[in-house]
């Protein structure tokens, strides 16, 4: 704080301490869920938990490995995220790098087909017609094809790709390379930052997916990871009940522990790759907003 | 893979301004591309247009156990039901409502947290700081809903058990219409502010810090720098948000709102999704939802393309 001002120092103080109890409040829901979420489900109905855990039991958790709406909903969270952001990135990679290329016959009416997508859509009901046709209702397709491929990530790509230089496709051209062997040899293996930022957008997207299983999944056993929560969440004690929790826990755990648990276990696999996808998805982000 | 079997296409520069004579021959050099093109454009043909078609069913009396073919026509008779329902007036002004509440905080806030954000000196702690207020974006509406309902539960939320400790009584935030729109737009400020800082500080950082230097010269204190240096350098970032969000006014977040709302606050929070998934998909009146949700395509549609010709208008870059 050498050379500053009094004005300066001040502002400096007060700063730091806004962004101190931003972040505290930021963190505060979540470091809560966790405290509640090991804390003895009994003691917290009498309300004494703020900062630290009353009493402490993992009961919680292993309740949610034990609830089968909890386990089957990772299953099929787990197959359709996985699913969806190999097919997704792979085949937005491939359009929008098809559509890169200036040269392209008919790479303008290509490009403005999948801008069109961002300004107008079908809407809800014909996109619900649309699967139920198809027959895809209650099948992973449903979940994983309708969103896969976005005009949104295509864009990202293809300013990614154009900023790629001309040189290097020209130079394994006159090697001998063919359009397929430069996008596979050269161009992706460029375009690993581009990769992992649009593939965590997809990833994302599919893990925090609950309304596909609201319209396209009538049983139960094809709900998504968040659909099951959803259900637990805004349900009573019946509906828990009811989802398969192991008798011999029911007097130790109640639905809000419980409920805490599930929370924090299906958010995990986010928080444990975010700080490394972190600047990606930054630099990503800029990619998308800037791109003209 | 093919790829070593199949035979160099010709590509050298030279070559290919040589041979850009016929259609068919420029097809033919560039197969690969369109092979390569294909699978994305088909899925994008058969999710995104496909769905458009069934728009048709806005304009008849669509019962889903006959074909498409066989449906009965009945013209306009869906909008004009739509127009003159007393659900529509509320529904159109819930959409709009919200979101131009949630679009003045969402556009004014990450503006100033960015301002702030930018004069931390010390580097690891602005990088925990950036981490922990983007964090929220990634969280699902699910669980931030779920977040949210266990700590404003009237009977043993946190927020009405310290209520309660200073005397007052509990309030059902989540079922009272004078509370639930500034819930909706407190907690998507709460989970999206922070994302939104992303580009304001990219464009901040390209500021030269020289600005700074001779408005620190001529006596400028930290306010009258933001406000005579920064805040100009930024401007042409923010005008571009602003407009491109004025063009998004249709979306109030039907997530949000479909999982934190109950009949007791349709009132106040049902918009045109909301209300287009209820009488649509749980009451299957499909023709007339479909041509609810088609209004606010058309609606959104018209303001997009008008705001990228303003913004092009204005000299900057639009979205096309």
């Amino acid at each position: 704080m050498v050379g500053m001002t009094r004005g300066e120092k001040l502002f400096t103080v007060l700063n730091y301490g806004f962004f101190i109890i931003l972040i505290a409040v930021m963190i505060y829901p979540f470091w809560y869920m966790v405290m509640a979420s090991v804390s003895d489900s009994s003691l917290i109905a009498k309300g004494g938990l703020f900062l630290v855990p009353v009493g402490f039991s993992v009961d919680s958790y292993k309740a949610v490995f034990q609830n089968v709406s909890i386990l089957s909903g990772f299953k099929v969270t787990i197959i359709s995220t996985v699913a969806a952001t190999l097919i997704g990135t792979f085949f937005t990679a491939t359009t929008a790098y098809a559509i890169s290329k200036k040269r392209l016959r008919g790479q303008r009416v290509f490009s403005f087909l999948i801008l069109f997508t961002m300004l107008f859509s079908g809407g809800l009901i014909p996109n619900y017609l649309l699967i139920k046709q198809l027959h895809l209702i209650d099948s992973y397709w449903a979940l994983i094809l309708p969103g896969a491929v976005g005009a949104w990530n295509i864009f990202v790509m293809q300013s990614f790709f154009k900023g790629l230089p001309e040189e290097l496709e020209e130079a394994a051209k006159i090697d001998g390379a063919n359009d397929l062997t430069v996008f596979f040899r050269i161009v992706l293996p460029l375009s690993k930052a581009v990769l992992a930022t649009v593939s965590l957008f997809i990833a994302v997207w599919f893990w925090n997916d609950f309304f596909s299983s609201v319209i396209y999944m009538s049983s139960k056993e094809m709900w998504q990871l968040q659909m099951v929560l959803k259900d637990l969440i805004s349900n009573t004690s019946a509906a828990v009940q009811q989802a398969g929790i192991d008798i011999s826990y029911q007097g130790e755990i109640n639905e809000f522990t419980l409920k805490m648990a599930s929370i924090i276990v299906s958010s995990l696999p986010i928080l444990i790759v975010y700080p490394f996808l972190q600047k990606h998805f930054v630099k990503g982000a800029l990619i998308g907003s800037v791109k003209g | 893979m093919t790829i070593e079997a199949s035979k160099p296409n010709i590509g050298l520069s030279g070559q290919e301004k040589a041979a850009k004579g016929t259609f068919m021959k420029d097809v033919i050099r560039d197969k690969y591309l369109y092979l390569l093109l294909l699978p994305g454009m088909l899925l994008i043909l058969l999710f995104r247009y496909v769905p458009m078609y069934g728009i048709i069913i806005a304009f008849q009396d669509f019962n889903i156990f006959q074909g498409m073919n066989d449906q009965e026509w009945v013209g306009f008779a869906q909008f004009s039901r739509l127009f003159h329902s007393p659900d529509f007036i509320e529904i159109l002004r819930n959409t709009i409502l919200i979101s131009v509440y949630k679009l003045l905080c969402a556009f004014t806030i990450p503006v100033i947290l960015s301002l702030l954000l930018n004069e931390l000196r010390h580097v690891a702690f602005k990088r925990v700081t950036q981490s922990i207020i983007y964090l929220p974006h990634f969280i699902s509406w699910v669980i931030f809903s779920g977040i949210l309902i266990s700590f404003l539960n009237p009977v043993d939320g946190m927020v009405n058990a310290i209520i309660e400790m200073f005397g007052g009584k509990p309030i059902d935030f989540l079922g009272d219409t004078r509370y639930f729109r500034s819930i909706l737009v407190i907690s998507d400020s709460y989970k999206e502010v922070g994302w939104g800082t992303i580009i304001y500080l990219a464009a901040i950082s390209g500021v030269s810090p020289e600005l700074y230097e001779s408005a620190r010269m001529d006596g400028a204190n930290k306010a009258r720098q933001m406000w005579h240096v920064t805040l100009p350098a930024i401007r042409p970032v923010i005008i571009i948000l602003l407009i491109l969000s004025l063009a998004n006014i249709l979306e109030a977040g039907f997530q949000q709102i479909y999982l934190l709302y109950s009949p007791l606050v349709y009132d106040v929070s049902d918009i045109i999704d909301t209300y287009v998934y209820r009488v649509g998909i749980q009451d299957a009146n499909y023709s007339y939802a479909t041509a609810a949700g088609l209004f606010k395509s058309v609606v959104a549609m018209v303001l997009i393309v008008s705001v990228n010709k303003i913004v092009k208008k204005a000299g900057q870059d639009g979205l096309w």
